[in-house]
């Protein structure tokens, strides 16, 4: 019994390591997706990709006003050099995170996961 | 407009903040390819003198202004390195005054233990706000952690921002705001009264809340802030740097026990100073 409790004891202090490194890492993340641009703060996601894609497909290519994290309006002269430095942005960040994330999920000891 | 950094250092007989300075300095001029200056007391620069770190400084710093010590004897407080701590005094009572001497028309200021490892604050230089300071505290371990003092000045008290990183352009209205916080500190016990927050120990983060409440128009308002400060406690101790990735033992809340976790390529807040002077030679590693 106290070899499987003392098994039980490893793994809980094994997922708490799991649960900082991951929480870590998606912050990493997050603030490579945070895009200073004209005065205002961007936050690349999903919803601002979508958004500046439509846009361009529309034709509305030059002199484009965006919202940011803010609300505040923000003026983007030319929209397709915005758009493809935040999808660059955006997949440099995503190829890394996954690229990291799979090192956490493959490390199954605390010693592995302080070396990701 | 230029920019650049700039860290306070005023040591103790405890803690070799200047020492401090000279790496935290050496990390943001490598990660946000800016000047980096130093405001410091001559007690401090007697010190760098004795213990041979002034060349470095001369060649890390871009300008070292040298100011009064502030007259903080009596504030006192424990310094922790994970379960042992220290008395001495908190000398960083004069962060207004970082509007007199910054040589930078657009300033960041952070404090000497905060290890920029990253460019993210290089987002900020241009945002379109007079001044921006960090709205939360972000334990490494999460919310657990997290007590309401981390998040506000009192029980009662409004939302607690973190003069740990501070950016701001050089105007007049940033310098009402630093003329305001000289104030507040000035009449630290009145206000404590008004904002009912404990007067014992004086806090810059409490200091620059309350200003910013106050010229907010006493409310909270959707501005630019910077990102949260992502710290480890003075219980936590880095217990190793190697292949750029900082190894901490991570104090529990509820036992005695610490949990293993490391940091690499995260600006971090490590506040066990003795644990970043244990690493001091790995830590300048990093900024090569």
């Amino acid at each position: 019994m106290q070899e499987q409790l003392d098994k039980a004891l490893e793994f809980a202090n094994y997922r708490q390591s799991f649960a900082i490194q991951r929480k870590t890492l998606k912050e990493k993340i997050d603030a490579k997706l945070t895009y200073g641009f004209s005065g205002g703060i961007f936050k690349i996601d999903r919803s601002l990709l979508n958004f500046v894609e439509m846009l361009i497909n529309k034709g509305r290519t030059e002199n484009v006003v965006l919202l940011d994290v803010n609300d505040n309006p923000i003026l983007v002269e030319k929209l397709e050099a915005f758009r493809d430095e935040v999808f660059d942005r955006y997949f440099t960040a995503t190829f890394e995170y996954l690229e990291e994330y799979q090192k956490i999920k493959k490390s199954r000891s605390v010693e592995t996961l302080l070396e990701v | 407009m230029n920019r650049g950094v700039v860290l306070f250092a005023h040591n103790n007989r405890q803690v070799d903040y200047v020492r401090m300075a000279i790496l935290a300095a050496k990390l943001a001029n490598k990660n946000l390819n800016v000047p980096v200056s130093l405001i410091t007391d001559p007690s401090t620069i007697d010190w760098a003198k004795e213990s041979k770190v002034e060349k470095s400084m001369t060649d890390v710093f871009d300008k070292i202004i040298i100011t009064q010590r502030p007259d903080d004897t009596k504030n006192i407080k424990n310094y922790h390195d994970g379960k042992s701590k220290t008395p001495a005094p908190f000398t960083n009572g004069n962060r207004y005054s970082v509007w007199d001497h910054t040589p930078y028309e657009r300033t960041l200021m952070i404090d000497t233990d905060y290890l920029t490892l990253t460019d993210n604050l290089s987002q900020y230089w241009d945002a379109d706000e007079d001044l921006l300071i960090s709205p939360r505290y972000n334990d490494i371990q999460g919310m657990e952690r997290t007590g309401y003092l981390d998040t506000h000045i009192s029980e009662t008290g409004i939302e607690m921002l973190w003069a740990t990183t501070v950016m701001f352009t050089k105007n007049e209205n940033t310098k009402t705001f630093f003329n305001l916080v000289e104030h507040i500190k000035t009449k630290y016990r009145m206000y404590s009264d008004v904002y009912r927050f404990n007067p014992m120990l004086y806090r810059n983060d409490i200091a620059f809340s309350v200003a910013k409440h106050i010229m907010n128009g006493y409310q909270n308002i959707d501005e630019y802030c910077l990102p949260d400060i992502f710290s480890t406690a003075d219980r936590d101790v880095l217990v190793d740097v190697k292949d750029g990735r900082l190894k901490f033992l991570i104090a529990q809340n509820n036992t005695d026990g610490y949990v293993a976790t490391s940091v690499s390529n995260k600006d971090v807040h490590v506040m066990n100073k003795f644990s970043i002077m244990r690493n001091y030679d790995k830590l300048m590693e990093l900024a090569q």
